[in-house]
């Protein structure tokens, strides 16, 4: 492996590359016949065996044909003179694509399944503002993939010999934190919970949609399974329906979480952080602490007796238009200690929670009446005028309803705080995962308040901060002091020689 | 950063934006405001009409007339809520920020700074065109939220606008080079 690996001449992707090539456009032929391919195994037994091999045979040969010709016509290089990395590919279509290199955002190398087996890497690039184009090499190897990744990002900043000097450090970063299966399991066993189960109810109606259409009686005996929850006492059932669920829902989000962040490595080099994390399919990302916007840190109460906390990380948003997955970066599970040191990395400094802003009482009157006595009128007129449950069942109902929306909204109210202090503005909201949203001044882009003509007498008002990655608000405020941060804020924005980005 | 306190700053002693002056925008962008709630007009009388001409026995004659009177009624309403809302418009330009208020029932105040915005945009509708306005479009990264827009300028106004905000931001868009506000420039007639 050379160090200084010349890009300069247009190069086509390492070799195994040909596989991953093969495996992704099989994978999307399969995708764009399945019913076709459905139909033929469910009616194998009525085909020429003949016929259907040979022809499957001859499609797995011309995709492979295919597979070797996008191989051979992806070649990629840097162009020195222009600054310009390019890529050229295509078989019939040929594409040129151009990025200058100082436009390059952030670079990645991430690993699935099918490349983790042939031993190749995924190399993207992101691009920033409106040139959307993006560009992507899907097998190369993990040495030259790190290589070019410094030459692509360093290459506006460095000459070269500085870039050989880098790559020598970037070589041997230092571990920085290491998340362990154990905060895993346990951030998997306390959050998403919502998600999970929509996800499990998502996936159980369309197993049972596809089932019922395949054959008309349906596989599973509805009748057997109630009849035999008829059989046991009531409570018995319940708990055994309700017990299955959340159990599954819990395996569900624990399995989710492990694989995703198996591993998770927060790794330290000079220009940016590294976090690598996964179990079936690799991820490497860069992060860099100029981009940081936005930090979101959410904790619940089971979290907080376990000690794990998550933290979202929103960088800067390539694409104005639609805020990407890629640029929310997620630290599922670190201990307080761990959430301290990567908040030191980001913003140098831990951020303080100064002066307490709190909103209006009549916050919760407005949510109380919207979110609790309103549901229960309509429920009321309902009942009054169809008569479907007796006024029994209505008031045992309505009394669940009224605790649980009460202490939902208690508590959403009693966590709706916002703290500012000079270099840092902390938003906290949530009733159950607490959530804290922080931002430094410096990196508002926009600020907008807002009054309804009846608050005017009341002086309450709200103010929406916008930032290049999310906004943060804070409502039903006394509108004098919201005015004054305005002022405040503004000030720090428009004296700032700090870049935002 | 670590040397810059801020304490000695009184908050009270801050410009506040709350009592800028702000200016209203020119009193033909009214015409516009009222023919675009016009043409939503003409659409729901034309409808009616065509219900009216082809199956006239669907409602009584005295429902025709109370659905008469409504869209009488729904017509002046609209004009007067729109010239409301329309003296309610203001804004105003600082030396580091743009203002802009607007809004009968809920109350918005956006302020974009100047070293925050990205590119500035001058557009000309079909009737501002006609009436000789134009507006004033302001991006910043925030995405589309915080993105601020001023219509109803004066033609001549707005470019003055456009090269002064150009101006004001060009010494970032020579340190962030390559950002669209290039091409900006061009026409500032300084």
């Amino acid at each position: 492996m050379s160090k200084f690996a010349d890009f300069s001449q247009p190069q086509r992707q390492s070799l195994p590359g040909i596989v991953v090539m093969f495996a992704n456009t099989l994978q999307k032929s399969v995708r764009a016949f399945w019913p076709i391919l459905l139909i033929w195994i469910v009616k194998i037994e009525t085909l020429n065996k003949f016929f259907v091999f040979g022809g499957i045979t001859v499609a797995i040969l011309i995709i492979a044909l295919i597979s070797y010709l996008q191989y051979y016509f992806f070649t990629f290089h840097i162009d020195d003179e222009s600054n310009e990395f390019v890529i050229q590919k295509g078989v019939l279509n040929k594409t040129r694509i151009t990025i200058q290199l100082h436009k390059i955002q952030q670079v990645s190398i991430n690993q699935s399944l099918i490349q983790r087996l042939v031993g190749v890497h995924k190399l993207e690039i992101d691009t920033a503002g409106s040139d959307k184009k993006e560009a992507s090499i899907s097998a190369i190897s993990h040495d030259l993939a790190t290589i070019l990744k410094e030459r692509l990002i360093n290459h506006s900043q460095l000459d070269r010999s500085e870039i050989a000097e880098t790559i020598l450090e970037e070589n041997t970063p230092t571990s920085f934190i290491k998340i362990g299966l154990l905060s895993l399991i346990k951030i998997g066993f306390t959050s998403n919970y919502v998600k999970s189960f929509a996800l499990l109810f998502l996936f159980f109606t369309t197993i049972m949609e596809n089932l019922q259409q395949f054959s008309q009686n349906e596989v599973i005996d509805e009748d057997k399974v109630t009849s035999y929850l008829d059989k046991l006492p009531i409570l018995t059932s319940i708990a055994i329906v309700l017990g299955s669920i959340v159990g599954l829902v819990l395996v569900v989000n624990l399995v989710r979480t492990v694989i995703k962040y198996f591993d998770f490595t927060i790794q330290k080099s000079k220009q940016a952080i590294i976090l690598t994390y996964g179990l079936i399919s690799t991820k490497n990302t860069l992060l860099n602490p100029n981009k940081v916007q936005k930090i979101k840190i959410t904790q619940n109460y089971f979290q907080k007796k376990f000690d794990v906390t998550t933290i979202e990380v929103h960088q800067a948003s390539s694409d104005v238009e639609k805020v990407k997955e890629k640029d929310k970066i997620e630290v599922p599970g670190c201990t307080a200690n761990e959430r301290d040191a990567i908040l030191n990395l980001l913003y140098k400094k831990l951020p303080t929670r100064e002066k307490l802003y709190l909103p209006n009482w009549r916050k919760l009157a407005i949510n109380s009446f919207f979110l609790l006595v309103l549901p229960l009128l309509i429920s009321l007129i309902l009942v009054f005028n169809t008569k479907i449950i007796t006024w029994k069942e209505w008031i045992l109902y309505a009394c669940v309803f009224a605790l649980f929306s009460g202490l939902l909204l208690w508590f959403s109210f009693k966590n709706y705080k916002l703290f500012v202090s000079n270099d840092f503005i902390i938003k906290q909201n949530g009733a159950w995962d607490i959530e804290n949203n922080i931002v430094e001044p410096y990196k508002i882009q926009a600020i907008t308040t807002q009054q309804f003509f009846w608050q005017k007498g009341t002086n309450i008002g709200s103010i929406t901060l916008s930032t290049a990655g999310g906004t943060i608000s804070f409502s039903t405020g006394n509108y004098t002091e919201i005015k004054n941060l305005v002022n405040l804020w503004l000030f720090q924005v428009e004296t700032s020689e700090e870049n935002w980005m | 950063m670590t040397n810059f306190t801020n304490e000695a700053i009184e908050i009270n002693e801050l410009p506040k934006f709350e009592e800028v002056q702000l200016r209203g925008l020119h009193s033909n962008y009214l015409k516009v405001m009222l023919f675009n709630f016009s043409l939503l007009i003409i659409l729901v009388l034309g409808g009616f009409a065509t219900v009216f001409v082809l199956k006239k026995d669907i409602f009584s004659i005295n429902v025709w007339g109370s659905i008469f009177v409504a869209l009488i009624l729904l017509l002046g309403l609209i004009v007067f809520f729109t010239k409301k809302s329309f003296k309610k418009i203001g804004y105003a330009f600082r030396s580091h920020d743009a203002i802009y208020k607007s809004g009968l029932i809920s109350e918005t105040t956006t302020i974009i700074p100047f070293n925050r915005v990205q590119h500035v945009a001058l557009h000309q509708g079909f009737i501002s065109r006609k009436l000789g306005l134009a507006s004033v479009e302001l991006f910043t990264a925030g995405g589309s939220s915080s993105d601020l827009k001023i219509p109803g300028l004066l033609l001549e106004e707005a470019q003055k606008i456009k090269n002064l905000v150009s101006q004001k931001i060009n010494p970032t868009a020579e340190r962030i080079e390559s950002e669209p506000t290039a091409p900006l420039s061009t026409d500032s007639n300084e």
